[in-house]
C-alpha cells in the first residue's frame, strides 16, 4: 500500500461543447466539488461569519493569506495551536497563497532578487525582511492549509518589459523547485505551481510546460486579473488551460465576478478566489444574477422584497431590502448579513454551473445566464469571442 | 400580555412572569428577566441568526428609538410588526426612547419635546410624533414618552421641567393609546421621573395614580443619563430614591430599569423588587474587549471577575474565556484566537466576546431566579460583591 495522496482528483462529467468539466477533489479536510469559488478569509476569519455558519452553508474550502498570518499571529502561535484549522475552528479545506503577491501589491518598497522578495516590514521596527521561497513554505507549513502556493515572481500584467517577464518566468520555476524542496508536509499539503508570463503567449506556454514536468497535483494560473484588457485576459486563460493536463485541477487566481466565472468555467478552469464578494458586502452591495444592488440607495427605503426572492440564504429569508438599506454601512452586523448573501450567491452560481454540466446543458445555462445580465443582448465582444472559442454561440 | 407576580413573601425581591401574549400564546418569560439590548434592530455584533446559536429561548428585544428613527417612514408602509421588520418575528419587542448604551446628552431639552440622537444627529419627538411611530411599529411592549433627562446632580428647575413635560406626555400618549386599534394588545410601561428628589417622584406618582387604566408597568427613569457611566453608579446613591418609588407604586405591576448596571447592582436592584433589565452591560464590556468571568456557581472554575482579551498575555493562551462555560465561544474558540481577532480588528473578535457575555449574563439571571426561589439570593449577592471588590483592588 502506498500512502494516501493528499489530493485525489476525478473528473465526473465533461461538457460536450466547451472545455468545462465537473470534478471532485478530495483533500485531507474533505471533498471539494469543482468548479468552486473560494471566499477569502484573510486573517483566519471570514468577515464576521462563524465557521459554524459557513459549514451550514455547505462551504467546502476557503482561502487565507500567508503574509497576514505570518505577521499575526505568526508561525510560533500557529504551530502551538496545531495549525490554522484548529486555531480558527474550521474543519473544511483551506488554501493559502504564498504571500508574494500581497507584498508586491501592498508594499511599495518590495524589491525582488534571486533570493526572494525583500520588503520593509509593516511592524513597528520597520525592519527589512526577506521572504524567500523557503520561508514562504515554512509559514504555509505552519498554517497547514490543504493546498499551498509556491512563491512566484510577480510582474504586473500591464508591464510591457518582455525581458523582465521572461526573467520572472524562469525565476518562478526555479523558486518552484526551491519550494518543493523545502516542503515539510508533502503527505498532508499540496504545493501548486503558478503559471506566469503575463500576456506573452510564448512565455506563458514556456511557464506552463516547465511546471507540468514537476511532480505536483494541480496548477494555478497567476498574473492575470491585474488591469489587463478582457480580450487579453480570456486568451491567456484559454491558452493556459489548453496546455495544462486535463487530469489535474486548474486554479485561476483572483477572479470572482459572476460573468468571469461563467466564461472561465467554459474555458476549463476549476477553482477561483476573489475578495470582491465579501469586500463589496461591507460597502452595502448585494450580488444578484441581474447585477449588483447598492442597498444604500434611496430607492430601497420602502422596498419590502428580499434581496433576491429565489435566494435560499438566511438574509433573504429574514430581511427586506428596506431594512438592510437602513443598516448597511451603519451596523457591523449588516456586513455579516450581506456577506452571507454574497457567499451563497457565489456558491449557488457554481452549483448551477456544475449541475448544468452534469445534465449536459451547460451551453444553455451560459446563454440564459448572459441574457439575464444583458437583457438587450448587448454582449461585450470579449464574452462573445471567448465563448465562441469554446463553441458556445451567444447570438 | 399579562404580568403575574408570584404570591409575595415578606422579602421585596420577587418572581413573576410575562405571559398570555396575543401573538405568541406559548411564550412565558420569567422575571426577574433581562431584555436583549439592540441597536438598529440587532443585538450589537450578533445577528438574530447567530443568537439562535446562543439561546433558543424566547426573548424580549429592547429596541431604542434612536437606532430605528431611520425606518420611521418605511414603517408607515410596512404591514407587519417591528419584530418581523428587523428579522426576528419570534421575539417580543419593547420599544424604548433612549439607548442605554449611549449617553443622553444633557441640556438639549425643550418644552413638550424630547431629543434623541440618531445617526443623522439630533431629532426631537413630541407626544404625537412619538405615538405615530409606536402605532406603525406595533411593539409588544413600549415605554410612554418621557423626559428623563435627570441624574444625581440635576437642578430643581430641570427636575420640575422633567416632571411637567412627562405629565403632559403621559396624558397625551395614553389618550392616543386608548383610541388605537393597532396598539390594543401592546403592554404599556409608564416612565416615572423626578430625578433624585423624593417630593418630585411622589408628585409624579400621585399624578399617574389618578388615572392608571391601560398601564401595565413602570420604568424608573431619570436615574442616570445612560451610557457607560451607569456601570459605576454607587448603589447607596440610588437606593433611597428607588425604595421611595417602589413603596408608592402598585406591587402587581411590572417594574423596569434601563441601563448598563454592573452585576452587583443588578442583584441589589432585584432585591428591592425590580423585574426587568437589559443587556446593555454586555455591549459596554464587549466594546472594551472585556469578557465576564465572575463565578455564578461556586463550582465555576475562575478566579477573575472580568478579563480583557486584548491583553498580550492571552496571545498563546489556548484555554476558553471561561473554563466550563458552555457557550459557543467557550466550547469552540480559545482566548488566543479571540486575542488574535481583536488585535487585527476582525469582525469576528467582538462577535465571540459578545456571544460569551450575553450567554453568561443570561445564565446570571437564571441563577438570580433560582436563588429567589430557594431563598438564597443573599449568598449570591455576597459572592458577586466579594468578587467585584477583589477585582476593583487588582485594577
Ligand atoms: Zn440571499
Ligand atoms: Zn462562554
Amino acid at each position: 500500500m502506498t500512502t494516501k495522496s493528499p489530493l485525489v482528483f476525478s473528473i465526473l462529467t465533461e461538457c460536450g461543447t466547451s472545455k468545462a468539466r465537473v470534478s471532485r477533489m478530495i483533500l485531507p479536510h474533505g471533498p471539494v466539488d469543482l468548479p468552486v469559488f473560494m471566499p477569502v478569509g484573510t486573517q483566519g476569519t471570514l468577515k464576521g461569519m462563524l465557521p459554524e455558519q459557513l459549514e451550514e452553508l455547505g462551504l467546502q474550502i476557503m482561502l487565507a493569506n500567508t503574509y497576514h498570518l505570518g505577521t499575526k499571529p505568526g508561525t510560533e502561535i500557529l504551530q502551538k495551536a496545531g495549525g490554522l484549522h484548529k486555531f480558527m475552528n474550521w474543519n473544511g479545506c483551506l488554501l493559502t497563497d504564498s504571500g508574494g503577491f500581497q507584498m508586491v501589491s501592498l508594499l511599495k518598497l518590495a524589491e525582488i532578487t534571486e533570493d526572494g522578495v525583500r520588503f520593509q516590514s509593516l511592524n513597528d521596527q520597520k525592519a527589512e525582511v526577506m521572504l524567500t521561497p523557503e520561508h514562504s513554505i515554512e509559514i504555509q507549513n505552519a498554517i497547514g492549509a490543504d493546498i499551498i502556493m509556491q512563491l512566484d515572481d510577480v510582474v504586473k500584467t500591464t508591464n510591457p518589459d518582455k525581458e523582465r517577464i521572461e526573467e520572472s518566468v524562469h525565476r518562478t520555476t526555479r523558486w518552484l523547485d526551491r519550494c518543493l524542496k523545502a516542503h515539510q508536509n508533502p503527505d498532508t499539503q499540496n504545493i501548486f505551481p503558478i503559471v506566469q508570463g503575463t500576456l506573452y503567449e510564448d512565455l506563458r506556454e514556456k511557464s506552463a510546460k516547465d511546471h507540468i514536468e514537476r511532480d505536483v497535483r494541480g496548477f494555478a494560473i497567476g498574473g492575470l486579473s491585474g488591469g489587463e484588457s478582457k480580450d487579453d485576459f480570456w486568451k491567456m486563460v484559454h491558452l493556459s488551460t489548453n496546455i495544462l493536463p486535463k487530469n489535474k485541477p486548474r486554479y485561476l487566481m483572483g477572479v470572482g465576478f459572476a460573468e468571469d466565472l461563467v466564461v472561465c468555467c467554459a474555458l476549463g478552469v476549476d477553482m477561483f478566489d476573489c475578495v470582491f464578494p465579501t469586500r463589496t458586502a461591507r460597502f452595502g452591495c448585494a450580488l444578484t444574477r441581474k447585477g449588483q444592488l447598492n442597498l444604500k440607495k434611496e430607492q430601497f427605503k420602502k422596498d419590502f422584497r428580499p434581496i433576491d426572492e429565489n435566494c435560499p440564504c438566511n438574509t433573504c429569508k429574514n430581511y427586506t431590502r428596506a431594512y438592510l438599506s437602513g443598516i448597511v454601512t451603519v451596523l457591523p452586523v449588516a456586513c455579516h448579513l450581506l456577506t452571507e448573501h454574497n457567499i451563497v450567491f457565489q456558491m449557488n452560481l457554481m452549483k448551477d454551473i456544475r449541475q448544468s454540466i452534469t445534465k449536459g446543458k451547460f451551453p444553455d445555462f451560459v446563454r440564459d445566464f448572459m441574457l439575464q445580465v444583458y437583457p438587450t443582448k448587448n454582449y461585450p465582444s470579449w464574452i462573445i469571442d471567448s465563448l465562441s472559442a469554446v463553441n458556445i454561440k451567444l447570438k | 400580555m399579562k404580568f403575574y407576580v408570584e404570591p409575595l413573601s415578606k422579602c421585596t425581591q420577587r418572581l413573576g412572569s410575562l405571559s398570555e401574549i396575543e401573538s405568541k400564546p406559548t411564550v412565558n418569560i420569567k422575571t426577574p428577566a433581562v431584555m436583549l439590548h439592540t441597536q438598529g434592530g440587532q443585538i450589537p455584533h450578533i445577528t438574530h441568526e447567530v443568537f439562535k446559536l446562543v439561546s433558543r429561548k424566547s426573548q424580549i428585544l429592547q429596541i431604542p428609538l434612536a437606532g430605528m428613527h431611520t425606518f420611521k417612514e418605511a414603517m408607515q408602509y410596512y404591514e407587519g410588526t417591528i419584530s418581523s421588520f428587523i428579522g426576528s418575528k419570534d421575539s417580543l419587542s419593547c420599544l424604548t426612547l433612549q439607548d442605554p448604551c449611549n449617553i443622553t446628552k444633557q441640556g438639549h431639552h425643550s418644552t413638550l419635546k424630547v431629543p434623541i440622537w440618531t445617526k443623522n444627529g439630533k431629532v426631537y419627538y413630541d407626544a404625537k410624533s412619538y405615538m405615530d411611530v409606536v402605532e406603525s411599529f406595533k411593539p409588544d411592549i413600549y415605554f410612554l414618552l418621557s423626559d428623563g433627562d435627570t441624574n444625581i446632580s440635576s437642578s430643581e428647575k430641570r427636575i420640575a421641567k422633567s416632571v411637567s413635560n412627562t405629565m403632559n406626555f403621559y396624558k397625551e400618549c395614553l389618550d392616543r393609546h386608548r383610541k388605537s386599534d393597532a396598539l390594543k394588545h401592546s403592554f404599556v410601561i409608564a416612565p416615572i421621573v423626578g430625578g433624585y428628589k423624593q417630593i418630585s417622584r411622589e408628585r409624579y406618582i400621585s399624578f399617574i395614580l389618578e388615572d392608571m387604566k391601560n398601564v401595565d408597568g413602570f420604568l424608573i427613569d431619570g436615574l442616570h443619563n445612560n451610557g457607560p457611566e451607569a456601570e459605576f453608579l454607587e448603589f447607596n446613591e440610588i437606593e433611597p430614591i428607588v425604595r421611595c418609588i417602589l413603596n408608592k407604586i402598585p406591587t402587581e405591576k411590572l417594574r423596569v430599569v434601563q441601563g448598563c448596571w454592573n452585576p452587583v447592582n443588578i442583584i441589589n436592584l432585584v432585591e428591592l423588587g425590580i423585574d426587568l433589565f437589559d443587556t446593555s452591560y454586555c455591549h459596554i464590556l464587549t466594546e472594551r474587549s472585556a469578557a465576564m468571568t465572575f463565578a455564578i456557581e461556586i463550582t465555576d472554575q475562575t478566579n477573575t471577575y472580568e478579563i480583557n482579551l486584548r491583553d498580550s498575555k492571552y496571545v498563546d493562551d489556548f484555554q476558553p474565556i471561561l473554563i466550563g462555560c458552555e457557550c459557543l465561544s467557550c466550547t469552540k474558540y480559545s482566548r488566543a484566537y479571540i486575542h488574535h481577532l481583536l488585535s487585527v480588528h476582525e469582525l469576528l473578535g467582538p462577535i465571540l466576546v459578545m456571544i460569551h457575555n450575553v450567554y453568561h449574563y443570561l445564565r446570571f439571571f437564571e441563577k438570580i431566579r433560582s436563588c429567589i426561589q430557594n431563598n438564597t439570593l443573599q449568598t449570591l449577592q455576597l459572592s458577586i460583591t466579594e468578587q467585584f471588590r477583589n477585582h476593583q483592588k487588582t485594577k
